[in-house]
C-alpha cells in the first residue's frame, strides 16, 4: 500500500482556490505526519498518566531523570529500530538482528577473553552485524528470496554460531570495556539526578544519522523510491540505483544490529545465546508504534524514536503498576493494535 | 508446463525432473537420510513391539506431525498472500487452556474431561484464527501485521490463562494424544495423515483451492469475479488457527505441562520454511500440498540428524539455516535462468511461472 505518497484526486465540486489551498496544506500535513502524532499523543498521554499517578512530594514522575533511564534502558532497541526503519520503508523486513546481537554479545565476550584490545574487539563486532546484513541483502537482490525468508536463514545462521560460540553466559570483565560501560556524565542533584552514558550518545548519534541519510541523501530518496510498490521500477526509472540501495538497507539494518549487540553488552557486561529471541519483533513494533507503513514507503525514523519510548514507557508504566510481567506483551500487543487500528483509519479517511 | 515438455524421452523427463520445485528439498532429505544411516546402521530399520512401529524413521514422522499441521494452515494462508505470525502462540494458548481445565476438574482422565479440554482448546484456536481473520479482512490490515499482534500477546496471554504457572497434569487418555498409537502407527502421525487428506480434498476436490488462488494471485481482480475473497480469507486463518490449536495440544499432550513461554517458541518460523522448502513461495498465488509433507520430514530429520551426527544440539538453527540458504538459492529464478540457458536452445523457452 502505497497511499501516502501517491497524488491525491480532488473530491467533489472544486471549492475556491483559496480554501482548496489550505485543505491540500492540511491534506499534506495529514498524509505524511498523521501516524507520528498519534505516536506524540500516545506518548503525551503515557507520560501524563504517569505523572498524574507516580509523582510524589518529593519528586515528579516527569522529569530528566525518567528520560534518561529510558535512553539508558532501550539504547540497543532504538539503534536495532533505526536499523529496522530503512528496511521496513524500502518495503523489506529483518527479522536476524535478535540473534545477531545475541552472537556478537557472545563474540565479544569471547574475543576479550582471547585477549584481543578494546577497538580491535568493538569493530570485529559491528563487522559481524554488517556482513550477516550484507548476506540478507546478497539473497534478496541477487537470488530474489524473499526478505523474510532470506532474513529467516540468517537469523538461523546468527542463533547456530551463537550455540556454536557458547551455550553459557560469558562474563565480560575487560577493563577498556568495563570503563566504558560504566563512563558517565552526571547532571543534577539527590532525586533529580540524571546522566549521560556512551551508550545514549551512540544511539541518540545513529538516530540522527539516520535522519540526515533517509530526508537529505540521494540513497535516502532511493530507499523512500524502492517502498512505494512497484519492486524499484520507478527508483531505475529515475536514474537511481535500486539494486545497490536494497543491499545497502540490509547492510545498515546489520551494521546497527552489530552495534546494538556491542551496546547491549555493554549494558549486561556479558554475552548469552538466548539473549534477543523476539528482540526483532520489538524492533519492529517500535518501527510500527512509531509511524511508519511496513509496507514500506511511509514514514520517518524520528517517529521510530518516539516508539522506542513508547515501547519503554509501557515497560516503565508496567513496573509502576506492580503487574506481573508477562503483561508487558500484553500491553504492547494492545498498544500496536491501537496503532494499526489508527493508521487504517487515518489511511482510510484519505482516500 | 507446455506440451512439448510432456514427452517421455529421458531427455525431457532428466528436464522436468530438474525443473521440479521439489527436486532440491527431496535430494536434501534423501541425502541426509542415507547419510544418517550410514552414521547410525540401526537408523534406517522399523521394528515392531507390541504390534506398535518402532524405530528412528517412526520417531521422525512422528516428530514431523507438528510442524506439518502447522504448515497446512500456513500455506493455505501463505496461499492467499498472507502470513500468519500467531500459530506459536496459539499453540501456547491452546494447550493452556486445555491443560488448566483438565487440571481444574476432579477426574482429568475422565473421556468427557478430555474431549472438552481439546475442544476448548480448538475453540480457542478458531476464536483466535477469526480475530486475525477479522483484522485482514474487515480491517484490512497487513497479514504480517495483524498476525504479530497475537505473537506479541498471546504468549503473555497463555501466562494469564495459566497464572504464570507451568500447569502440570496427569490424564492418561489426553497424554495418548501426543504418545499414543492407532494400529500400531502413532496417534500425531495419524492426526497430521488425517487432516492432511482432509486439506487436501477440501481445496483440490472443491473450489476452494482454485479461491485460494484467485485471491493470492490479485484480490481485486478475483472479488470482481465473484469469488468470495472476504469469506475466502476469513476461511484459511481460522483453519490455520484451528490447525495450530490442534498442534499445540498435539505437541505438548506428552510432557502434559503447559509451559506459556516455551510451548510453540518460533514454531511459527519452522512452519513458514516447512511451506517454503516444500517449493511454495511466500508471494502467495500458488501452493504446494504435496511439498509440505516433503518440508516437514526435511525439517525433523535435520533436526534429528545431527544428534545423530553427535553434533551440539543447539547447533540445529546453524543447519536450517544452511539447508533453507542452499535450497532457496539452488531454487532462485537467478540460478534456474543460468542453468536453463546453459544448453543449446531447441526447445521452446519454458514458461517461467515453473519456477513457483
Amino acid at each position: 500500500m502505497s497511499t501516502g505518497l501517491s497524488p491525491q484526486a480532488p473530491s467533489g465540486a472544486p471549492p475556491r482556490p483559496s480554501t482548496r489551498r489550505v485543505r491540500a496544506l492540511v491534506d499534506r500535513v495529514d498524509r505524511r505526519f498523521l501516524p507520528v502524532v498519534g505516536t506524540l499523543v500516545t506518548l503525551v498521554v503515557m507520560l501524563g498518566v504517569g505523572q498524574q499517578r507516580y509523582s510524589t512530594a518529593r519528586s515528579d514522575f516527569l522529569s530528566m531523570r525518567l528520560l534518561s533511564n529510558l535512553l539508558l534502558d532501550n539504547s540497543y532497541l532504538l539503534v536495532l529500530a533505526v536499523g529496522m526503519t530503512f528496511v521496513v520503508l524500502a518495503g523489506g523486513i529483518d527479522l536476524s538482528v535478535g540473534a545477531v546481537v545475541a552472537l556478537v554479545g557472545l563474540v565479544t565476550a569471547k574475543l576479550f577473553t582471547a585477549g584481543a584490545p578494546l577497538p580491535v574487539v568493538l569493530v570485529l563486532g559491528v563487522l559481524i552485524g554488517t556482513c550477516c546484513g550484507l548476506l540478507i541483502g546478497v539473497m534478496v537482490q541477487v537470488f530474489d528470496i524473499q526478505p523474510f525468508i532470506a532474513s529467516l536463514a540468517v537469523m538461523f545462521l546468527a542463533r547456530g554460531l551463537a550455540n556454536v560460540v557458547s551455550t553459557n553466559s560469558l562474563k565480560i570483565d575487560d577493563d577498556g570495556f568495563s570503563a566504558l560501560a560504566s563512563w558517565s556524565l552526571k547532571f543534577g542533584e539527590g532525586r533529580e539526578t540524571w546522566r549521560i552514558n556512551a551508550s545514549m550518545l551512540i544511539a541518540v548519534g545513529v538516530l540522527l544519522l539516520a535522519v540526515y541519510v533517509l530526508h537529505y541523501t540521494r540513497f535516502g530518496r532511493t530507499v523512500y523510491g524502492l517502498g512505494a510498490g512497484d519492486r524499484g521500477a520507478a527508483v531505475e526509472l529515475m536514474g537511481l540505483r535500486p539494486a545497490r540501495t536494497r543491499i545497502g538497507v540490509y547492510v545498515i539494518s546489520g551494521t546497527c544490529a552489530g552495534l546494538a549487540g556491542i551496546l547491549f553488552a555493554l549494558y549486561t557486561k556479558s554475552g548469552f545465546n538466548l539473549t534477543g529471541i523476539g528482540m526483532e519483533l520489538d524492533a519492529i513494533a517500535a518501527v510500527v508504534i512509531g509511524g511508519t507503513l511496513l509496507s514500506g514507503g511511509v514514514g520517518f525514523v524520528l517517529g521510530t524514536g518516539a516508539g522506542v519510548l513508547v515501547y519503554g514507557l509501557i515497560q516503565v508504566l508496567i513496573a509502576r503498576e506492580d503487574l506481573d510481567s508477562w503483561w508487558t506483551r500484553v500491553f504492547i500487543g494492545a498498544v500496536l493494535l491501537a496503532f494499526v487500528v489508527l493508521q487504517k483509519v487515518i489511511a482510510g479517511r484519505r482516500r | 508446463m507446455n506440451a512439448s515438455a510432456r514427452g517421455t524421452n529421458p531427455a525431457t523427463l532428466f528436464q522436468r525432473v530438474s525443473q521440479h520445485g521439489l527436486l532440491w528439498p527431496v535430494l536434501a532429505l534423501v541425502v541426509l537420510l542415507l547419510a544418517c544411516g550410514l552414521k547410525s546402521p540401526g537408523f534406517l530399520d522399523v521394528a515392531t513391539r507390541d504390534g506398535n512401529l518402532y524405530g528412528q524413521l517412526i520417531d521422525l514422522l512422528r516428530n514431523s506431525a507438528t510442524p506439518l499441521l502447522l504448515a497446512l494452515g500456513m500455506c493455505l494462508v501463505i496461499a492467499t498472500g498472507g502470513i500468519d505470525l500467531s500459530v506459536g502462540a496459539v499453540m501456547a494458548i491452546s494447550l493452556a487452556v486445555s491443560l488448566t481445565h483438565l487440571a481444574s476438574v476432579p477426574d482429568p482422565s475422565a473421556p468427557g474431561a478430555v474431549a472438552t479440554a481439546v475442544v476448548l482448546g480448538l475453540v480457542l484456536g478458531v476464536v483466535i484464527g477469526a480475530f486475525n481473520g477479522f483484522m485482514v479482512t474487515a480491517l484490512g490490515i497487513q497479514p504480517f501485521i495483524a498476525t504479530m499482534i497475537l505473537m506479541v500477546a498471546g504468549r503473555g496471554i497463555a501466562m494469564l490463562i495459566t497464572k504464570g504457572q507451568i500447569t502440570t497434569v496427569t490424564s492418561p487418555p489426553f497424554k495418548s494424544i501426543g504418545s499414543g498409537f492407532v494400529l500400531g502407527v502413532p496417534v500425531p502421525v495419524v492426526i497430521a495423515g488425517a487432516v492432511f487428506v482432509l486439506v487436501a480434498l477440501a481445496v483440490r476436490r472443491t473450489a476452494l483451492g482454485m479461491f485460494l488462488e484467485a485471491v493470492g494471485t490479485n484480490r481485486e481482480a478475483s472479488r470482481l469475479a465473484g469469488v468470495g475473497a472476504r469469506s475466502t480469507t476469513w476461511v484459511v486463518y481460522v483453519l490455520a488457527g484451528l490447525l495450530a490449536a490442534l498442534a499445540g495440544i498435539v505437541y505438548g499432550a506428552p510432557t502434559m505441562a503447559a509451559d506459556a513461554n516455551n510451548i510453540g517458541l518460533l514454531k511459527e518460523l519452522d512452519a513458514i520454511m516447512v511451506v517454503v522448502l516444500g517449493g511454495t513461495r511466500l508471494d502467495g498465488g500458488r501452493f504446494h500440498l504435496g511439498g509440505l509433507v516433503v518440508g516437514a520430514l526435511l525439517l525433523s530429520t535435520l533436526e534429528r540428524a545431527v544428534i545423530v551426527f553427535e553434533l551440539p544440539s543447539q547447533t540445529t538453527p546453524l543447519f536450517k539455516a544452511l539447508v533453507l540458504i542452499a535450497v532457496c538459492v539452488a531454487a532462485s529464478p537467478a540460478l534456474r535462468s543460468r542453468w536453463r540457458s546453459r544448453p543449446p536452445r531447441t526447445r521452446r523457452p519454458v514458461a517461467t511461472e515453473v519456477a513457483a
